[in-house]
Formats: C-alpha cells, sequence, structure tokens
C-alpha cells in the first residue's frame, strides 16, 4: 500500500485537474481587438466592439457590435446579448474614444482597463475626430478588419517615432503622475481612409485641447529621446543669408530624420518655475528647397544655426500653446517634483505653477550627412 | 544537552544546500505585490527601506547562528525547552508552531487569490487549495532531502523570470528616484517593517541547523542566501517605482504580475499568465519548508508519525482557507500576520540570545561555585 500511495496520489491529481476551469475554446469565442467608447443618451456609455470570429475553417469574420449602456463593462454583456459567441478581451489590442467622451474625461475609462486582469498594459489608446462608432462602422474599400488596421496604423507610427506612445501602461502612468498629463494621437476618418491627425492633450484625464500631427514631433522631442522619425519644416528665408542660395526665396523647406537627439532639462527657478532646455539634435537632410550648396562647410555652419533657431521656436510655440490649454504632456512637472525638495506636488498645484511656467529653449543642431550626392 | 538531535550521515545535508533553501524560502507570494505597502510608507524612496530590510536579516540571521552554535546540534524547540525549561520552553514551542502554521496559510491563500484574480476567476478556492496541499503533503512525505531538492530545483528552474525585467525597463523613468531620501527616517523605517511578511523565511534555518553537515560553512552559505534575496528585492523595488507612477504604484495590488503584463513575446502574447501558474513552483518550497518546521516542533510536544502530522495539518489549513473569502479579509490576515512576525522574526532571536548567553553564565558560574 505504501509503495503505491503516490501513484494513487498523481491519479487523484491528474483525474481532477482535467477540466476543472473554464474552457475557451477559440471556435467559441469571439475576439475583441477594438473597442471605441462614446458619450451616449444621458450620460450613458455607448460602445462599440469589433469582434473577430474564427470558424472551424480557418477563415475569420469581423463583426461590429455597437450598445449602449450606463457602464462600460455592462455594454459588455449587452454585446453578448447580440452574438453569437462569448466574448472575450484578452486580444484586445486599442481602444478609441470619441471625442465628446474624451472631452467629459477618460479617466474613469483608464482606470477600469487598468483593473482588469486580461487587459495587456500594451494596449493602445486614442481619440476619435467625431464618433468612433461612425469610424468603426464604415465599410472602407481597402480594409479587411479594421481592428487589426488601426492597431498597425497606431503601433506603426509609433514605432517609427512619428506619434507620440499611448500604451495603456503609459496614459495609467501618466494620468496618476501629479507632474504629467495624458497625450494621445487623434484618428480621424478621411474619405475611405483612416488617418492620424494630430494629438489630443488632457488635463486630470479631460481633453482640453489639440495639436496637429506635425506639431507632435516637437512633443515627442521634448518628452523623449529621438532615434528614427522624420520632420518637414520650413525656414524663415531672411534668416539665411542670400548669397547662400542661387535664386533667394522668402522660405526655404527642408526634410531631416534626427538620428540621434539628446536632451537636457535644468530648472533654473524654482519660483516662476524657469526652466532651460538644451536640445542636440543630430540629422540627416533628406531634401531641401531650394537648392543650397551643402557641401561648403560655411554654408553648413549657416544652415545648422538657422536650422536650430527655426527648431526651437517652434519648441517655444508648442509648449506655448500646451499651456495654454494647460496640459502638461512633457513632463516638466515630473521634473520639477524630482528636483525640488518636499515640494509636495499634487495636480492641482503644479497646474496652478505651470500657467506661469517659463521654458528657455536652445537647440544645437548638427548635420551629419545629406544622403549619397552633394 | 540531553535533548540535543543525533543524526545519521545519511540524513545531513551539505551547507551550500542552505544558499537555495533561505533564498527559496524568502521568496514566495510577498513578492507580488510589496511595493505598493512599502511605497505608502516610504514613497519613492521605498528601495532604501528594502535595502535596510535586507541588512536586517542579516544581522538577524547573525544572532541566529550565534543562538545556534551555542548547543551545537539542537534546533530552536529543543533550545527553548533547555534555556526555558519544560513548561514555558514548550510554550514557546506551541507558538512558534502556530507561527509557522500562519506563514503556510498565508503564503497558500495569497497564492490561490493570485490565481483567481489573473488567470481562473472561476475556480474554487477549495479545489485549488486541495490540489496545492497535495502536492505539498507528497512532497513533505518524501522527507528532507526531498524539500531540500524542491528548493534546489525551484530556484534553478525559475530563475529565468528575473532577466524579464529587462522588458519594463523601456518604460522606466530613473527621475522617478529623485529626490533621494526625501521621505523622512520614521516613514522609510515603517517601510522596512511592512517588508517583514516579504522578507521572513529565513527562520527556517532555526529548524534547519542540525541537520547540517558541515556546520562550520553555515555562516557562508546562509549569508550569500540573504544576499541574493536582498538583491532580488531592491531589484524588483527600483524597476517597479521607475515603471509606474507614484498613485499608480499605490493602487496596483501586484505590482510585479503588472510589471509582467507589458511583455510581449512573438510566441507569448499575455506572458504574466504563464509567470502566476510557473509561481507554484516558487511557492512550493516555501510551503514544504513551513510544514516541516511545524512538524518538527510538533513532534516534541506529542508524539505522531509525519503522515499522521501531515494530514491533521493539511485538513485544518484547508478547513481554515475556506473561511478567508475576499480581498479584504487577506488583506487583514497579512497585515495581522506582518505584525506579529515582526516581533517573532525581528525581535524574539535578540531576546532569546541574550537570554541564552546570560543563563549559560549563570549556569558555568554555578558549576564553578560547586
Amino acid at each position: 500500500m505504501k509503495k503505491y500511495r503516490s501513484y494513487i496520489l498523481y491519479l487523484l491529481l491528474l483525474i481532477s485537474l482535467v477540466g476543472c476551469a473554464e474552457k475557451k475554446l477559440l471556435e467559441k469565442v469571439g475576439l475583441t481587438t477594438l473597442i471605441g467608447y462614446d458619450l451616449g443618451n444621458e450620460d450613458n456609455v455607448k460602445t462599440t466592439a469589433v469582434v473577430r470570429q474564427v470558424n472551424t475553417e480557418f477563415q475569420s469574420q469581423v463583426a461590429i457590435i455597437t450598445s449602449e449602456n450606463e457602464t462600460s463593462q455592462g455594454t459588455r454583456t449587452k454585446i453578448n446579448r447580440r452574438s453569437s459567441k462569448k466574448i472575450m478581451a484578452g486580444q484586445l489590442r486599442g481602444v478609441l474614444f470619441g471625442e465628446e467622451l474624451a472631452r467629459k474625461g477618460v479617466g474613469h475609462y483608464v482606470d477600469t482597463l487598468l483593473k482588469h486582469s486580461e487587459m495587456s498594459g500594451s494596449v493602445l489608446l486614442a481619440v476619435v475626430e467625431g464618433q468612433s462608432k461612425s469610424l468603426l462602422e464604415f465599410e472602407y474599400p481597402d480594409i479587411d478588419d479594421i481592428g487589426d488596421h488601426i492597431y498597425k496604423l497606431l503601433e506603426q507610427n509609433i514605432k517609427g517615432e512619428q506619434m507620440i506612445s499611448s500604451t495603456l501602461h503609459e496614459v495609467g502612468h501618466d494620468y496618476y503622475s501629479p507632474g504629467r498629463d495624458i497625450a494621445m494621437p487623434i484618428l480621424k476618418k478621411d474619405k475611405e481612409l483612416i488617418e492620424i491627425s494630430g494629438v489630443a492633450l488632457f488635463k486630470n484625464g479631460e481633453m482640453v485641447g489639440k495639436l496637429s500631427a506635425k506639431d507632435s514631433f516637437y512633443v515627442k522631442l521634448i518628452r523623449d529621446n529621438y532615434n528614427t522619425g522624420k520632420l518637414e519644416m520650413m525656414i524663415k528665408g531672411d534668416e539665411l543669408p542670400s548669397s547662400l542660395m542661387k535664386n533667394p526665396s522668402d522660405r526655404i523647406d527642408l526634410v531631416f530624420d534626427p538620428i540621434k537627439t539628446k536632451k537636457e532639462l535644468k530648472l533654473v527657478n524654482q519660483a516662476t518655475p524657469e526652466f532651460d532646455l538644451q536640445i542636440n539634435v543630430k540629422a540627416r537632410l533628406m531634401e531641401i528647397k531650394p537648392y543650397i550648396d551643402v557641401g561648403k562647410p560655411k554654408n553648413v555652419a549657416k544652415l545648422e544655426k538657422a536650422i536650430g533657431k527655426s527648431l526651437s521656436e517652434e519648441l517655444s510655440r508648442v509648449i506655448a500653446l500646451s499651456q495654454e490649454a494647460d496640459s502638461d504632456v512633457f513632463g516638466f512637472g515630473e521634473y520639477y517634483r524630482s528636483t525640488v525638495r518636499h515640494s509636495d506636488l499634487t495636480q492641482e498645484k503644479w497646474h496652478g505653477l505651470y500657467k506661469e511656467m517659463k521654458v528657455n529653449v536652445h537647440v544645437d543642431f548638427t548635420l551629419l550627412r545629406s544622403g549619397i550626392m552633394e | 544537552m540531553k535533548n540535543s538531535i543525533q543524526l545519521s550521515q545519511k540524513s545531513t545535508i551539505n551547507a551550500f544546500l542552505l544558499f537555495f533553501i533561505i533564498h527559496t524560502a524568502q521568496i514566495g507570494v510577498g513578492i507580488h505585490g510589496f511595493q505598493r505597502i512599502i511605497y505608502q510608507d516610504a514613497k519613492h524612496d521605498a528601495w532604501i527601506s528594502v535595502l535596510l530590510a535586507g541588512i536586517a536579516t542579516h544581522i538577524i540571521a547573525f544572532i541566529m547562528i550565534k543562538t545556534l552554535e551555542m548547543y551545537s546540534s539542537n534546533d530552536l524547540y529543543g533550545i527553548h525547552q533547555d534555556v526555558f525549561g519544560k513548561w514555558i520552553g514548550n510554550f514557546f514551542n506551541i507558538i512558534y508552531i502556530l507561527y509557522c502554521s500562519a506563514a503556510f496559510f498565508s503564503v497558500l491563500r495569497n497564492y490561490i487569490e493570485v490565481v483567481q484574480t489573473w488567470v481562473f476567476p472561476n475556480v474554487n478556492t477549495w479545489f485549488l487549495a486541495a490540489t496545492l496541499l497535495l502536492i505539498v503533503m507528497y512532497t513533505f512525505t518524501g522527507g528532507l532531502r526531498v524539500i531540500v531538492g524542491v528548493s534546489f530545483f525551484s530556484l534553478i528552474l525559475s530563475i529565468w523570470l528575473l532577466p524579464m525585467l529587462v522588458y519594463p525597463l523601456k518604460f522606466m523613468e530613473p527621475r522617478s528616484l529623485l529626490p533621494i531620501l526625501e521621505a523622512d527616517m520614521s516613514g522609510i523605517l515603517k517601510g522596512v517593517q511592512s517588508m517583514t511578511f516579504t522578507i521572513i523565511g529565513f527562520e527556517v534555518l532555526n529548524v534547519i541547523y542540525p541537520f547540517i553537515k558541515d556546520k562550520n560553512n553555515v555562516r557562508k552559505y546562509v549569508h550569500l542566501g540573504l544576499l541574493a534575496t536582498t538583491f532580488i528585492y531592491v531589484s524588483v523595488m527600483l524597476v517597479s517605482i521607475t515603471y509606474f507612477s507614484g498613485d499608480l504604484l499605490t493602487k496596483t495590488i501586484w505590482a510585479t504580475l503588472s510589471l509582467f503584463s507589458i511583455i510581449k513575446l512573438p510566441f507569448v502574447e499575455r506572458f504574466e499568465y504563464i509567470a502566476v501558474c510557473f509561481w507554484m513552483l516558487i511557492i512550493l518550497p516555501n510551503l514544504c519548508l513551513y510544514v516541516w518546521a511545524a512538524y518538527r516542533g510538533t513532534i516534541r510536544l506529542v508524539n505522531v508519525n509525519a503522515t499522521k502530522f501531515v494530514w491533521i495539518f493539511s485538513l485544518s489549513i484547508f478547513i481554515a482557507s475556506l473561511v478567508v473569502k475576499n480581498r479584504t479579509q487577506i488583506n487583514m490576515v497579512n497585515n495581522y500576520f506582518g505584525q506579529v512576525a515582526f516581533y517573532v522574526i525581528f525581535v524574539y532571536p535578540i531576546f532569546l540570545y541574550v537570554v541564552a548567553v546570560v543563563k549559560r553564565k549563570f549556569k558555568s558560574h554555578k558549576e564553578q561555585i560547586e
């Protein structure tokens, strides 16, 4: 008996462990890949879910289901009532907020998403110009699976550093941080395409303003360090001596991609507060119009200076815009908290200071190379 | 000493295994969510609290070994009987047995809670408790050497989880740690006390000491084990503080598992599910060592064989695990247990050492007179 006791135990485990948990077979569940939240009637929330269903024939269908209820999780049961398969959220890739809802506040939704163990921290969040329902329900001729498409659209642009990153984790991080506000990409339906049209600025979880898609480069430049990405910019003609150009014009358009940026932030005055922002950009020139001979070191030095100057002006402009909206998406407050001892920074306290904040921007631009032809 | 433990060569273990025993006994369910508890006390200086708690374990382990060395081959239970006499000694023994059972219970219940929240919300508590208890019983009946083997493999097989912390580093903000030492000393020290629940486990040394073959190496491996634990706790804490923003960390119940949830591998999209399931291997030595420690104490009090003991023990734990039902109750148990453990692990050994030294002095003095 004693000899067999361990085997009996094994057998018991084997029998009892099999099939104890709830089964979630792929053919029997609908995988939600994307959710859109809109403001419904009387403070209700309208949820649009993009559900992918896998058949036994290995073909997948995409269904778009909308329902309205008082709570976001309540809509889920309602959606389940309209679907032949059980709706699961473990494969969720993106969450969209209608602009109206975003302006009322996304804090509650971020909180609910974070609470759920089913959600992964890498879900991407974005704001939709207009209603997310109409964006999702439209039948785009070139898009098969809208859920997958939107996720890849956002992911590709975030990886390519064209857009600020807005994973659930980062948004949650900023939402709960006293010295930093949420920023999310804005999506827009443009005829038969979907495009990223800008950056939404938030204050305490409420959308308070937006920046153009181009300005998101500057936001990113201050927030993070760059490694890739591309920027098209314009320098005023009178900032460069006309001797540089063959045909002097009043504006110079150029495109460069930063190879490496390095930023340095310093708090010079605690009371105002005043920051010194020094950014070093090393970049590659992609296109310049009109023609400037960048083979000559003298010209390069002048061009670098002019670009640096325009960049600082643009950065100051974007900072001023965000200050106007009272949204600190750059994290100046976080820097303030970590520098000033016993600052006891709260969101209210920082927003009081933020309006008066001064930032002296200085950009050092270095041109590394300009392609394979001079 | 009349009650010292005499063992054959075959039932002893090498001192180097103590490294694995101490380390695996310390790391268990506490690491899942210790960050927010310490953070509430010490804010972004929480890692200093963790470091100080680590140093405290070294000091306590040093005193424990000193006490044990006075009785060349005896465990805490025997020392109690010798120092305090039969009645008071046995009273302390009962407390220690209850402490081990409580530790066992809280590890088990916390793990079940984690499994239910993260992976299987619909699986009943009794079922998970029964399954885990069966595995523990199976290991326990194998004897100490099997338990030590489990500790060894638990560490070897789970060491790969540590490099996974590199993934969250992508989102970290080192400035979250600044300014260093902003919290006042009382906050940091309170954080050290809150670490108790997470950092205990090394007290198993009190019971396992007589089973070590080469006792002159004990010191080295115990401290190495403690060092490894401290290193892991401090690095997890540093990553957590830089990854989460303050208020987010205080809201995250299992910060370590949330750290894992950002990991996305090409073949596994939700890594934390694997981590949670794999954690069973990490808590198994915890459970086995505690039930074994409780058993060693019980046989000093009553005559009971191992199989009978483990059945009674498991049954009572099983029933207890059904009584504690929800998150608030579990938190309460953790809090109370943490407070009691602080006195049992961090205060009591110093007291015991002082009493033992005084008693020895007194005794030798008396012998001289006679």
